[in-house]
């Protein structure tokens, strides 16, 4: 549905991916097919999203979402961090505390992500997964990082293979954003792959059609998509997830309605800074 | 039927008080209403057998407290604790990563 620039990116890397910590938090969808150019994303983007409950009928607010780009140098590359943070509002910490990053070190030109990062930090549960991607020859080294109950951590480390479409979960939200929508026709549909705790997910995304609707930011005028993941139970069904992007050149996503089997709820955006258009 | 009323508010309260010390907004405001209209029907039967109402007043003392609670949970404004070890901790862990990066070569 989604037109898509064409664009070949060798990348060579390598390292012992070798992890201790960090802290991260989260969540949504997609991946790719071929690279395209990025024309939607600047570093130094700043979104920030209030994620609800729909507690009996009662919206409830448990936590602040935001999803922030940022320039990294080393010393042989530019890269462009994509991270996601989830944090629950002090009001919940002492009942049940979340603090959940997701990253992402992307290529700045097309979205090509090198290392994924993921840390979730629920009320005592911990859990880390880092991806180092080799998409040269569509590799991944995972590595997963759990806490015992006696608070020593142990490591899972896997090798495997994935389709040259597969990326990550920032990624894939992400690179929704840079999709050509407005080429796509109403009704239309695509098909992602993500690669999520080490398995891979196909995620499927089908334009709806425009709405204009009232947010924080203002009154925007948006494409409506209807986002479902198969083989899972999080996001099924085939219009019950929801995504408003902004039908402009920045594609802000600004509103989301999902259901998951014990509920239901929603993120609203609150602010945007360093839009790149 | 009258200690059927009087032990459904006093329940009733309860769980109103428990769901305004959690933090969902003005949802214990239902049980809060449907107990204290509980509470009021049993109270006005007491008070014309004569019966001691001390029970009631307590329950309405917890419900009291339990929509000043609600109400100051629904008030507060929604905001984030990051303390200095978290940053301290994302500050390493962002070295590290940085490390890690070094071998990237982008080709493009």
């Amino acid at each position: 549905m989604y037109f898509r620039h064409n664009k070949c990116i060798k990348l060579r890397y390598l390292k012992n991916p070798f992890m201790n910590r960090i802290q991260l938090v989260f969540v949504l969808l997609l991946s790719l097919f071929t690279q395209a150019q990025n024309n939607t994303i600047a570093a130094g983007e700043k979104l920030t999203f209030t994620a609800s409950y729909n507690m009996s009928g009662l919206m409830t607010d448990l936590a602040q979402v935001t999803m922030e780009t940022k320039e990294v140098n080393t010393s042989k590359a530019t890269l462009l961090r994509l991270r996601c943070i989830a944090q629950t509002y002090s009001k919940w910490d002492n009942f049940f505390k979340i603090n959940d990053i997701y990253e992402t070190y992307v290529n700045p030109k097309n979205l090509t992500p090198y290392l994924h990062k993921r840390e979730i930090n629920e009320g005592g549960y911990y859990k880390k997964m880092q991806y180092n991607f080799d998409k040269g020859v569509n590799k991944v080294k995972s590595v997963k990082t759990k806490r015992r109950k006696d608070g020593t951590f142990w490591d899972e480390n896997k090798n495997f293979n994935i389709s040259a479409n597969t990326n990550d979960i920032v990624t894939t939200i992400y690179y929704i954003r840079n999709l050509d929508i407005h080429k796509a026709a109403v009704g239309s549909s695509d098909n992602f792959t993500i690669l999520f705790d080490n398995e891979e997910t196909s995620m499927k995304i089908k334009l709806l059609g425009k709405e204009t609707i009232t947010t924080k930011i203002g009154k925007k005028e948006c494409y409506k998509l209807a986002i479902s993941l198969s083989n899972s139970n999080i996001l099924s069904g085939s219009n019950d997830n929801l995504l408003w992007l902004t039908a402009d050149a920045n594609k802000i996503p600004v509103l989301a309605k999902f259901k998951v089997p014990v509920g239901n709820g929603e993120l609203k955006i609150q602010s945007a800074t360093g839009l790149k258009h | 039927m009258k200690v059927l009323i009087t032990t459904l508010s006093i329940i009733i309260a309860i769980i109103g008080l428990a769901l305004s010390i959690l933090p969902f907004g003005y949802i214990a405001i239902l049980p809060i209403i449907v107990s204290f209209i509980l509470g009021l029907i049993a109270f006005k039967q007491m008070q014309k057998d004569g019966k001691n109402t001390t029970i009631i007043k307590i329950v309405f003392a917890i419900l009291i407290i339990s929509l000043g609670l609600s109400i100051y949970n629904a008030l507060k404004p929604n905001e984030i604790n990051i303390d200095q070890e978290t940053i301290e901790q994302q500050k390493q862990s962002d070295e590290e990563t940085l490390e890690e990066l070094e071998d990237i070569e982008i080709d493009d």
